[in-house]
């Protein structure tokens, strides 16, 4: 039997196994589109325009991370149906788990944005777009660590520790936007609503972290 | 052919308690289904059977001479020790309950075969040491060329899980090849069945133990096993298939539950874990010696039972 004739055989008995790696696939790239509404809306919030435009690629934000949250239903199901060891089936949906908590964060910060109809002010601008930068530089990583852990497991390490930096480096930005905030003149309760946003968007590049750190974990899992 | 339905009810029981040995892990972490498992089990029990179980059978044929009661006798000694054993919780080993019943006959027959005996006992002590043994060097190989190989999630679990069943299948060869013994040899010896006939009623009453009666204890047992990550629990399979392998080259019936034990202790001693509990190993140690007297017991109070004779007037 030839190597074609080969690959047939073993992608006809793991057959439910290449159809969880296809939709692992399709969620991972769900959550790209949905990173990328987000970064739109945002930017548009920033330069004040809660208009039609930002209201629709809010909604755009939430109609892809819903569809990938149907995709990772349909991920778990097929997993519960005999595919894969027990212990991977684990590690797979502890993995999409913790990463699904990233889009709906991007959620929380367009709603909070659009139903609290908040005005950032100029001053905390360059500084988010610093802080959303980094965070969001750190997600795409996380989805690329993610990918090799399904493709080959390699460079996972590397990207841990640049995840990790991301992590320290948003946190001092985080804590320098909240400072900055409070030392203004601003309302109080502009102060406090730009705080909660402000660690809401934090939160991205933390739970960023905890993903890069959990892959690593499945990594090195699999070494005996 | 009343005297062989003791054979198949030993090699019954037999099939339904030792399943969980070689495919428990598959089908209790719900990588194989329990039909498709206990239908590999069965056709490569009876396999191994039919092409390696001749020399078990030889070896015990020959440590003493015996009548087709007597063989009956032992067949039925074995089962009933078999069950107390279990009822007690000790790791029971057919193998030693088969042996202790001829041995509880030749002792009424003042003829047994002490070289061949020997030679027995020294590989029940050896099963669990040989199993370790083979379990710390296949670990050691096997985790270089599998770490070696870098591979992905989905590639390390579908090795695993193809690596998995066909050990399992090897294992349910080698249980087949060195355990069909205990089930016919004694009436062989009684000059009742012929060695293929033996073979193969042997090979298919395991089977027909496995695919009635084993789903619960591969899935009780086997959970035990799946404790283990993946690759400890196919190198404990693996290990476990090897030492049986081995076993039935040189003719002699062991426990495969004991070779289990021997190599999950195997795999604690390379991971530098406790895998198994120190009240196990001395339960192995009390069965060694309590399942061969049990047995020899049962069979000679059974002999006597049956021959009783009613005298009327006295």
């Amino acid at each position: 039997m030839g190597l074609h004739g080969r690959n047939r055989v073993f992608r006809f008995l793991f057959k439910k196994q290449r159809q969880i790696e296809l939709l692992i696939y399709s969620y991972l790239d769900h959550l790209r589109i949905t990173q990328r509404r987000f970064s739109e809306a945002l930017k548009l919030s920033l330069d004040h325009n809660l208009s039609g435009t930002f209201v629709f690629l809010t909604e755009q934000t939430h109609k892809f991370e819903s569809k990938a949250d149907d995709i990772r239903e349909e991920i778990t199901n097929l997993m519960y149906g005999k595919a894969l060891l027990p212990e991977s089936r684990e590690d797979i949906m502890t993995l999409l788990e913790e990463i699904d908590a990233i889009p709906r964060v991007f959620e929380q910060v367009l709603y909070m944005i659009r139903t609290q109809k908040m005005l950032i002010p100029d001053f905390v601008i360059p500084d988010i777009k610093k802080l959303i930068s980094v965070s969001l530089g750190s997600f795409e990583l996380t989805l690329r660590q993610t990918e090799s852990l399904f493709k080959r497991g390699k460079g996972i390490r590397a990207l841990v520790a640049t995840i990790d930096q991301n992590e320290s480096k948003c946190d001092h930005i985080q804590r320098r936007i909240i400072t900055s905030v409070f030392d203004s003149d601003l309302d109080p309760f502009q102060k406090l609503q730009l705080k909660d946003m402000i660690s809401c968007m934090g939160e991205i590049s933390d739970q960023a972290d905890r993903v890069s750190k959990r892959v690593n974990i499945i990594t090195m899992k699999r070494r005996v | 052919m009343i005297s062989l339905l003791a054979g198949v009810f030993l090699g019954w029981s037999l099939g339904a308690n030792d399943a969980s040995n070689v495919f428990g892990t598959a089908v209790a972490s719900r990588m194989l289904r329990f039909w498709s498992a206990a239908v590999l089990a069965s056709l490569f029990v009876l396999l191994g059977a039919l092409l390696q179980g001749h020399a078990g059978i030889e070896t015990l044929k020959d440590l003493t001479r015996l009548t087709l009661d007597q063989a009956a006798v032992c067949s039925v000694a074995a089962a009933v020790t078999v069950t107390i054993m279990t009822v007690f919780s000790l790791p029971v080993s057919t193998s030693q309950a088969v042996v202790g019943g001829i041995l509880g006959i030749s002792l009424l027959n003042r003829q047994l075969n002490v070289e061949g005996l020997g030679k027995v006992v020294t590989c029940w002590l050896g099963t669990p040491v040989g199993a370790a043994v083979i379990a710390i060097i296949l670990y050691k190989v096997l985790a270089a060329v599998y770490n070696g190989l870098n591979m992905n999630l989905f590639q390390t679990d579908s090795v695993l899980r193809l690596s998995l069943i066909v050990a399992g299948s090897y294992a349910s060869y080698a249980l087949g090849a060195n355990n069909v013994a205990n089930v016919t040899a004694v009436f062989v010896g009684a000059g009742k069945l012929s060695l293929f006939t033996a073979l193969l009623v042997g090979g298919l009453s395991i089977g027909l133990g496995i695919m009635t009666y084993s789903r619960r204890v591969m899935e009780t047992v086997g959970k035990r096993l799946v404790r283990l990550d993946p690759f400890s629990a196919l190198i404990v399979v693996l290990a476990e298939a090897i030492t049986v392998h081995l076993y039935a080259f040189i003719g002699v019936p062991v426990s495969t539950s004991q070779a289990v034990i021997g190599a999950v202790l195997g795999v604690g001693v390379v991971k530098g874990i406790e895998t198994v509990r120190r009240r196990t190993l001395v339960n192995i140690l009390i069965g060694w010696f309590i399942t061969p007297l049990v047995a020899a017991l049962i069979a000679v109070a059974l002999y006597f039972a049956i021959h009783l004779q009613y005298m009327p007037g006295h």
